[in-house]
């Protein structure tokens, strides 16, 4: 169907009826890679959490659907049971629950029974090999005490154990060592090579250019002040490495002007 | 009515005499138990043993006159048999009754070594009416792997139980006390003695499930001899009204001690747990752990103390102490408290009381897990620092399936 794609249309969103949001449009293709970026303060953690949910941001107006669901009326584990993956920037820690637990509870809300135990286990081991984890790690207890690498390669790791159709990877590179970042990348790449992760399409939120020398972008969007104000091919991350935002700054200041 | 210093009404001597005829000559003499009762009407009731301000429920409006009646029948003890090889290494475990006649030095060498009564009302109470208990002796250089079960189920009437537990030097075990009693069974009040000899070590572990219709007074007392280790971890789940108080004395160098209390007080239970480490000699250890939740209009409070005297030197103590709230109309007070006499000590506590917070609900929601689901997970999670300290995967299953079954009924209008 051509409604096939996380669709984002119109998309005004904010905090406390302050309009961070101005209205975004953007489509991601199944398999697709995109990336947005913008300074810090532009939106991009907003658009994050708008699209999951998160409650304390309100939805003024647009949609959002996911392979032709609307995701904007469903509460939060709907959109991740529609196909949804968000990695978060700073993800919370759950003292008491482990993450072998969290992530077999998750994934059983979201694919009731399609694996057995074993299966199970195989699955998150391969992974955790990926990630250059060891076992000891599935019974830590949810982010609590984990290093920035770790809370982020977590994510990495219930985003393959969890099998969305559509991942929103916010800030996954900020705060990471350079080992922590190939690990990251290393999971991705992976993920988008298997058979069943090659249908997975991406929005790589971030505001350095860097984790995109690890995942290939096919598209790329620069956001300023809530809105996406440049979209291009994979170059356009270049120019940013290069030139900082301000270049970007001033094109659009012109262009306005 | 006129106010007036609270009493608790109809503790008579007669009903003693009726005891003391049905109990026989038994562990505890009739002089010990008349002095104990006379020691009960006399103390003052303490207003920090009658709960919270605004409990609906006050140990001082207690009336003993519909509750203390005995009838043996009406409460049960079940001890698990000893294997071969505890038994054939000397290990006791008889009932309290028997202990003094069939194993006198042992019992008369822990019988009141941890336990003073002579200023505490409630564990006179206890002790002048005791109808059950449990001895159990585990010699010098003994250990025994097998976990001791003793299991208090109180049917009707009152249930009085005393358990005394004396681990030999070297010695090393684990008991686990059940303590049940059903809606019909209004009163219990009892005491736990546990003594540790040099380099003992015990685990001792209760697990209570009164029915919530039933009034909970329990003393346990604890005393370290020189290197013994001591873990005790205590989850209060039952009862309408329950208290609990904990002192553990390590009275000679290098005993270490690790308390765990966890406790949920949900529809219209009021919990009050106290604890206290008394750390007594030098080089002495302890370690707090403390869980508490609350919900429907269940009232909790902790009072948790760590004491260190001034020959305590080289102590080292910490105590954690977190309250969750699940309902607006549940009320945990936590109080921990620290008294240091000595330098060169280390002491640390910590207290925390607060609701679920929306971003662990949100994480795990965004996972696709319900949002009742999540809260249920955080909240036995919660639990799980404390739950993880008992001894036993079945006895922490269990008190797991406990929480689950408290946590559930969030916001299903109980209470």
């Amino acid at each position: 169907m051509s409604e096939r794609g996380l669709h984002i249309a119109g998309l005004r969103s904010g905090v406390d009826g302050n309009d961070i949001l101005k209205g975004i449009d953007l489509d991601v293709a199944p398999g697709s890679v995109h990336a947005l970026m913008g300074p810090n303060g532009s939106g991009k953690s907003t658009l994050a959490f708008s699209i999951a949910g998160h409650p304390s941001y309100s939805v003024a107006s647009g949609t959002v659907t996911l392979d032709g669901e609307e995701l904007l009326s469903l509460a939060p584990d709907k959109r991740a049971k529609a196909g949804l993956f968000l990695s978060f920037q700073y993800p919370a820690a759950i003292p008491g629950v482990s993450v072998a637990n969290f992530i077999r509870t998750a994934r059983q809300a979201l694919h009731p029974d399609d694996l057995t135990p074993s299966k199970f286990r195989a699955l998150i081991f391969e992974q955790l090999d990926v990630l250059d984890m060891d076992a000891a790690f599935l019974s830590r207890y949810v982010n609590d005490g984990f290093s920035g690498g770790e809370k982020k390669r977590l994510e990495m790791l219930q985003l393959a154990m969890l099998a969305p159709k559509y991942a929103v990877l916010d800030e996954t590179d900020s705060g990471l060592d350079v080992d922590a970042l190939r690990a990251v990348g290393q999971s991705v790449n992976a993920l988008r090579q298997s058979e069943k992760g090659k249908d997975i399409g991406f929005l790589i939120i971030t505001h350095y250019p860097r984790i995109l020398q690890h995942i290939t972008a096919d598209h790329v969007h620069i956001m300023m002040d809530g809105r996406i104000v440049k979209s291009g091919g994979p170059e356009l991350a270049n120019v940013i490495e290069r030139d900082g935002y301000d270049r970007i700054r001033e094109e659009v200041a012109a262009s306005v002007g | 009515m006129s106010a007036r210093p609270a009493t608790i009404h109809g503790v008579t001597k007669i009903s003693l005499d009726g005891l003391l005829e049905r109990l026989g000559p038994g562990s505890i003499d009739e002089k010990a138990r008349r002095d104990a009762l006379a020691r009960f009407e006399e103390l003052p009731l303490r207003q920090s043993i009658r709960g919270g301000r605004n409990w609906k429920r006050d140990l001082g409006k207690l009336d003993l006159s519909t509750v203390a009646t005995f009838d043996q029948a009406a409460a049960e003890l079940d001890l698990e048999a000893l294997s071969p090889a505890a038994r054939r290494a000397g290990v006791t475990i008889e009932r309290f009754s028997l202990a003094r006649e069939h194993h006198r030095a042992a019992f008369e060498r822990a019988f009141g070594r941890a336990v003073d009564t002579r200023d505490d009302k409630f564990a006179s109470l206890a002790l002048a009416f005791q109808n059950h208990g449990v001895f159990i002796d585990v010699p010098a250089g003994v250990s025994i792997e097998e976990p001791l079960v003793v299991g208090y189920e109180a049917r009707a009437a009152a249930l009085f139980p005393y358990t005394l537990i004396s681990v030999g030097a070297d010695a090393r075990a684990t008991v686990i006390e059940r303590l049940a009693a059903t809606g019909a069974a209004p009163f219990v009040c009892g005491i736990a003695e546990l003594v540790l000899a040099e380099r003992a070590t015990l685990t001792y572990a209760v697990d209570q499930r009164a029915a919530q219709a039933t009034t909970l007074v329990m003393t346990r007392r604890a005393t370290l001899a020189e290197g013994a280790h001591l873990d005790v971890a205590a989850a209060e789940l039952g009862g309408g009204h329950s208290v609990s108080r904990l002192r553990i004395i390590g009275a000679a160098a290098g005993a270490s001690i690790n308390v765990t209390a966890l406790f949920f007080s949900d529809g219209d239970q009021h919990v009050d747990v106290e604890t206290e480490s008394v750390h007594a000699a030098p080089n002495t250890t302890s370690t707090t752990v403390v869980r508490s939740a609350g919900n429907g209009h269940g009232q909790g409070r902790y009072f948790g103390n760590i004491k260190i005297l001034a020959d305590a030197h080289g102590a080292d103590a910490s105590l954690r102490d977190d309250a969750l709230l699940l309902s607006a109309g549940a009320h945990i007070d936590s109080v921990p408290a620290l008294e240091i006499a000595a330098n060169d000590v280390k002491a640390f506590h910590g207290a925390t009381v607060g609701a679920i917070s929306e971003e662990e609900l949100f994480y795990a929601e965004s996972r696709g897990i319900p949002r009742a689901d999540a809260e249920r997970m955080i909240a036995l999670g919660f639990f799980e620092p404390a739950v993880s300290r008992f001894p036993l995967e079945s006895l922490r299953d269990e008190i797991r399936a406990a929480l689950e079954r408290k946590i559930v009924s969030v916001g299903q209008g109980n209470g």
